[in-house]
């Protein structure tokens, strides 16, 4: 509890002036030749760069909605938001899926007001049209009597498809512009890293019943960065480590749930090799990862030789790694101390929500998901003790970030030393090829894996400023 | 021996909520039975919480006091920053009503609501939901043997912690 709290989006005032291309570009110090790579503060907090972003990220490329797993029956939907849009996820008759605009062709009311459920027909509280789960317009109340007018009457009174709706894996994804790369060239190699989420189990991954709906009063990128950040994780949390510690001391006596990092914490000081570091993907996607000794208390432990006979010892130990992955631009797999899915919805420039919950391998055993929720919810969830400590930095940052002076940020430049674009024994193991690697310990905790979030940022939109002449004039 | 009565349900309730806006944390703690069960659900929807801690979500569960102490060990340490300064609460509880009670055991029902003030920010919320409290008899007075916290606006603002349920 930490903001002066609305239950709903502020929005932004109106854009005084809008940004050009050049103007925007230049929030990104980005000169490789001198190694310099700096971030205007006015990123996270100027509502001219919010309704950008909203523009040309969120209304007009590929963004998450949810995993197929949440809708395993006919007639199942979920609703969520793209950008500031109304969505709704279907699955039909016939048992495919389709995305929507969750607004009714007559006036636009809301057709499903609820997080989930399944219904064959949609009626429209307002006037009362019916769509049936495969968006189909099924009745128009009073249609006969109406002496509508034949413009209407050949018009489609279906819910509006959105342009591009793709599955990988089940993770299920929409676009509001046709105009974008195909989901497999978008998600590009990162795909592989979604597969080793996936692949523990046969039947693929599910969310655990219940989810946690947190705001805090800072912008979205915050969340995207802190996702793939090493450097704070002992700093930020070391009242969650020394629970840990008071738990391991006490052998188990009094019902704590062991930690997967009770026999080898990999972000611990000391030099191990290269244990720890960062994939950067293009179009934005980037993985933050360590390796350790696979643990017992892992929940995925009872499945050790079962992943090691089907991926081998080397890809086995990936899944029982720290691996946060982030997809550009709202939605995290983050697995080390349990296993999250979140989902970021920006509200504001200084207002974010975030949609979580614990993704689980379907099929565990009823042991493994115990434990699994119980790390779950002690670090990740808003009432638990790792959270909290991360949710209340970002509000402390966003406070320094209208700041006229020392605008320019100096958080991208640990590891920019270390990275590499040529390949090495550990992405030719997983068989990518990240556009950067940096590998080493646990304290080199690289930070130019937020180069790939800012250069696709702004090539997104710097390109749709143009495309739209918004603010154009050069 | 004889059953919980209701003054003595109120008493107990009432009691911990002080315990708690005064941050008499280690009072606060022996109020609980050694194996007690601390639970905020989740929710599932907009109409159901989740009910099974072990399949499904919930915002906080444990079992066992050291748990518990766990949490107010972190509030005091001064190593979490969403912790400093801790956030000063008001607890009302109302609607207390006993709904079973023998020598040894009792269920009491409760409504509550927790006005949180944070002064570093300024800001404040109210969260608001019911209580169930499972007590035991021990020795000579009644201890919590499961508290189950229904948080009615899950809409977190930013963050909740123990002290404020
Ligand atoms: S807005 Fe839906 S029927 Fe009128
Ligand atoms: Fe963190």
């Amino acid at each position: 509890m930490n903001g002066p709290h609305t239950l709903i989006s502020r929005g932004s005032p109106p854009a005084a002036g809008a940004l050009t291309a050049a103007e925007l570009s230049a929030l990104i110090d980005d000169r490789p030749q001198d190694g310099a790579f700096r971030v205007h503060r006015t990123v996270f907090s100027d509502p001219r760069v919010f309704d950008l972003e909203m523009k040309h990220i969120f209304e007009s490329g590929w963004v998450f909605l949810g995993l197929a797993s949440q809708l395993p029956r006919p007639h199942d939907y979920l609703t969520t938001t793209v950008g500031r849009q109304p969505v709704v996820v279907m699955r039909d008759s016939e048992g495919r899926l389709n995305a929507f605009l969750n607004s009714c062709r007559h006036k636009g009311a809301i057709i499903c007001p609820l997080t989930s459920g399944n219904r064959k027909l949609h009626v429209c509280s307002y006037h009362g049209w019916s769509y049936d789960s495969a968006g189909r317009n099924r009745a128009i109340k009073g249609r006969a009597e109406g002496a509508y007018g034949q413009a209407f009457e050949t018009e489609s009174h279906d819910l509006a498809s959105l342009p591009r709706f793709g599955e990988y894996r089940g993770l299920l994804f929409g676009s509001l512009s046709a105009d974008v790369p195909s989901l497999e060239d978008y998600l590009g190699d990162a795909r592989k890293l979604i597969d080793l989420a996936v692949d523990q189990s046969n039947e693929g991954l599910e969310l655990v019943p219940g989810y946690v709906t947190f705001t805090f009063n800072g912008n979205w990128k915050l969340q995207l960065e802190n996702c793939s950040d090493a450097y704070h994780f002992t700093s930020t949390h070391p009242s969650y480590l020394r629970v840990l510690d008071r738990r391991a001391a006490s052998q188990g006596s009094g019902g704590a749930i062991r930690s997967v990092w009770d026999n080898d914490r990999p972000f611990e000081s000391g030099a191990r090799g290269a244990t720890n570091g960062t994939f950067s993907f293009a179009n934005g996607h980037v993985l933050n990862w360590s390796i350790s000794q696979p643990s017992d208390a892992h929940p995925l432990f009872e499945r050790i030789e079962e992943l090691t006979r089907r991926f081998g010892e080397a890809r086995c130990n990936w899944m029982f790694g720290t691996r946060n992955l982030t997809l550009f631009p709202n939605v995290q797999l983050a697995e080390n101390a349990s296993s999250q899915l979140r989902i970021i919805r920006p509200l504001a420039p200084d207002k974010t929500e975030m949609l979580t919950y614990c993704m689980a391998p379907i099929g565990e055993s009823a042991e493994a998901r115990r434990r699994r929720i119980r790390q779950y919810e002690d670090f990740f969830n808003p009432s638990g003790m790792a959270t909290p400590d991360d949710a209340v930095l970002y509000e402390d940052c966003q406070a320094g970030h209208q700041t006229p002076i020392a605008e320019w940020l100096q958080g991208y430049s640990r590891g920019a030393g270390a990275a590499s674009a040529a390949p090495n024994p550990l992405t030719e193991g997983l068989g990518i090829a990240p556009q950067s690697s940096v590998l080493g310990g646990p304290d080199l905790c690289d930070e130019s894996v937020f180069h790939t979030y800012y250069r696709s940022w702004r090539d997104r939109l710097t390109r749709g400023i143009e495309r739209s002449g918004t603010g154009a004039a050069q | 021996m004889s059953g919980l009565t209701h003054q003595d349900a109120e008493r107990l309730l009432y009691l911990e909520a002080h315990l708690l806006d005064e941050r008499r944390w280690d009072e606060w703690l022996d109020l609980y039975t050694e194996d007690a069960v601390f639970w905020t659900p989740a929710w599932r929807n907009e109409d159901e919480p989740t009910a099974s801690p072990d399949t499904e979500l919930s915002l906080i569960y444990y079992e066992g006091r050291s748990n518990l102490a766990d949490r107010v060990w972190r509030l005091r340490s001064g190593l979490s920053v969403a912790s400093t300064p801790i956030q000063r609460t008001a607890h009302a509880i109302s609607n207390v009503l006993v709904e079973a009670a023998t020598d040894q055991a009792a269920k009491v029902k409760s409504s509550w609501a927790t006005h949180v003030f944070n002064p570093r920010r300024k800001a404040q919320h109210v969260f608001f939901g019911r209580y169930e409290h499972d007590l035991r008899r021990e020795g000579d007075r009644w201890r919590v043997a499961r508290k189950k916290i229904l948080l009615l606006n899950d809409y977190i603002p930013t963050v909740v912690d123990f002290y404020m349920l």
